[in-house]
């Protein structure tokens, strides 16, 4: 039987975009204190992780192993936008779990609503997702997945395949590199260090046009909140902002004095 | 009800506890004091337990080296029916932490930047949007709140040498649904994370092939090179070489960021540098902000004259 690959995905504020709102002083609080006011002019991406993640489960396709991909986001309805990209890349079918009500930054509580759809589905045997979301960064939601479907977890992907009857997967630990096996079901969280994803193809395109995702109501997998964290408020830190630039006629004489200054500071030592 | 508090110091050598279970003990310590609990440690058995009683725990729960880390923890946290767990920083952070607050029925904040004790709860601050912002966070459930700290969070609490407590060996069953077939081999020579002088690249590069001039002029300066995320996904660098929030925290001297933008994500990785260089062709990019020297110029031009000044110096003495 084929395998089936789940791959949970969700969209983000373009953490690019709040970077640069953020530097240039502009990244504003709204007066819940809760979120940013450039809700409406920083756009909406895939986050990144997740879309490694969909590539790891093409590269277990194009490996020539049999297999299903299904897309799989909790949101409200612009959600699924990240749901379109997933199928013009190469997945099979969407579901989205409509869930407006949804706080973004508690992971436990997607991570339910995840693993209630993945039960709904039922036969899964793999579910990749991105290490972390690029917008909360915290990385809870795999563990937590692991734990509600209780399924083996390995987090922090650089590569992944599938085995005769689990997968194995290269992990990028402190220490370096690491290979380890896993039986299914799994969860895997996908790193960037896998590398860029594919860009979906005109045709992929064209399909996933045609494709509408399956919907699941939130209130009917999940009962109670799920939830574990709230986030009280979100500011902006100072940046220092003192910079010395180096002039010069030639990049040669700016080179020259660089290091004159590094040593000046006392930071470049016998130079 | 008092609230005590257990830190999990997976983080140990043969030598002892590493700095991030150091750091952690710290921090654990700083919030029983606050909250009037107890500091429960779990450590490996050895060398790290009994740092981990001169570092002041109440109790130390120890565990082989090689047991498996998500029910020993479990174990450790329930027979110490502790409210707050305080992880080190490491792997265990994406593996375990999250994974034990959802089996305890608990709350997890991961990369906590700051702990604040709000009568006989605490709240944690994060990092958000690749550091660019942060977030606080409460606890929405009775169960434990399960964090771990980002680097520097923590200091180490003074060793008290030769105090000893009392000790609680787990053993827990294995999870042998996940097995290493090939461990990570532990880096030969010098590490990112110590050396003095880091030259980074990013895409401003323009091509793979130029990451040559990073390992060049690291070379030169005798620093070690590394790279942002971008050049690392498209295969420019290698994964060890990756400073950044989900990279390596390099804390050199001077830091050299060529070519780099200076995201937020990057600039997690290396802002406790004492001096940021900054060689970037666009005056606008944030990388100045951060930056104490900047030269705004083609990396590509600048590099190779850095190299040629800095071997001119190095063999004159």
């Amino acid at each position: 039987m084929a395998m089936h690959i789940v791959v949970a995905a969700k969209q983000v504020l373009d953490p690019e975009g709040v970077n640069s709102y953020a530097l240039w002083g502009r990244l504003t609080v709204d007066e819940t204190q809760r979120s940013f006011t450039v809700g409406d002019v920083i756009p909406r991406i895939i986050n990144a992780y997740d879309e490694q993640a969909m590539e790891a489960a093409l590269r277990i396709r194009d490996s020539g192993v049999d297999c299903r991909i299904t897309a799989l986001t909790v949101g409200g309805g612009a959600a699924t936008d990240v749901l379109k990209r997933c199928l013009a890349m190469g997945a099979e079918d969407a579901v989205h779990v409509d869930d407006t009500e949804s706080d973004r930054a508690d992971g436990f509580r997607t991570a339910a609503l995840l693993a209630a759809a993945v039960r709904k589905m039922g036969d899964v045997d793999l579910v990749l997702c991105g290490r972390q979301g690029s917008d909360y960064d915290q990385g809870t939601v795999p563990g937590v997945l692991a734990e509600l479907l209780d399924a083996a977890l390995v987090t922090v992907a650089a590569d992944v395949r599938a085995t005769e009857d689990g997968v194995q997967v290269v992990r990028v630990t402190p220490q370096g590199l690491e290979t380890v096996e896993a039986t299914l079901p799994a969860v895997v969280s996908v790193s960037n260090e896998i590398g860029v994803a594919r860009a979906p193809s005109a045709r992929g395109m064209l399909d996933a046009r045609r494709k509408k995702p399956a919907v699941y109501d939130s209130a009917e997998l999940l009962t109670g909140a799920g939830g574990g964290v709230e986030v009280v408020r979100v500011f902006v830190p100072d940046v220092q902002g003192h910079c010395e630039m180096i002039e010069g006629d030639t990049p040669a004489e700016r080179a020259s004095r660089l290091l004159d200054a590094l040593a000046k500071a006392g930071v470049l030592g016998g130079h | 009800m008092a609230t005590d508090v257990l830190v999990v110091a997976t983080e140990a050598s043969n030598d002892g506890l590493a700095r991030a279970a150091t750091e952690a003990i710290g921090a654990g310590a700083r919030l029983a004091g606050a909250l009037g609990g107890e500091l429960w440690v779990l450590a490996p058995a050895g060398v790290a337990a009994s740092e981990a009683a001169e570092l002041g725990a109440g109790r130390v729960y120890t565990y082989a080296p090689g047991a498996e880390v998500l029910s020993t923890v479990t174990e450790a946290a329930q027979l110490s029916s502790s409210r707050i767990i305080v992880v080190n920083r490491g792997a265990i952070g994406l593996d375990v932490a999250a994974r034990l607050a959802a089996r305890l029925s608990g709350g997890c904040v991961l990369g906590v930047t700051d702990v604040i004790v709000q009568g006989d709860d605490i709240e944690a601050i994060a990092a958000i949007y690749g550091g660019a912002a942060r977030a606080q966070f409460r606890f929405v459930n009775a169960g434990p709140r399960v964090i771990s700290l980002a680097p520097g969070a923590g200091e180490p609490p003074a060793r008290q040498q030769g105090r000893t407590t009392e000790v609680v060996h787990i053993e827990a069953a294995g999870d042998a649904r996940v097995r290493v077939m090939e461990p990570a081999k532990a880096a030969e020579g010098p590490r990112l994370e110590d050396a003095a002088v880091v030259v980074s690249g990013g895409r401003g590069l323009r091509d793979g092939e130029n990451y040559g001039l990073i390992r060049e002029l690291a070379g030169a300066l005798g620093g070690m090179p590394g790279a942002s995320r971008a050049i690392v996904d498209d295969g420019w660098a290698k994964p060890a070489e990756q400073v950044g929030l989900t990279g390596k925290i390099v804390t050199p001297d001077v830091y050299f960021a060529a070519g780099i933008s200076g995201a937020s994500q990057h600039m997690a990785g290396c802002s406790n540098a004492r001096a940021i260089v900054a060689i970037n062709t666009d005056a606008t990019a944030p990388i100045f902000r951060y930056a104490h020297f900047g030269i705004v110029g083609d990396c590509l031009e600048l590099l190779p004259e850095l190299i040629r000044v800095a071997k001119e110096r190095a063999a004159s003495g």
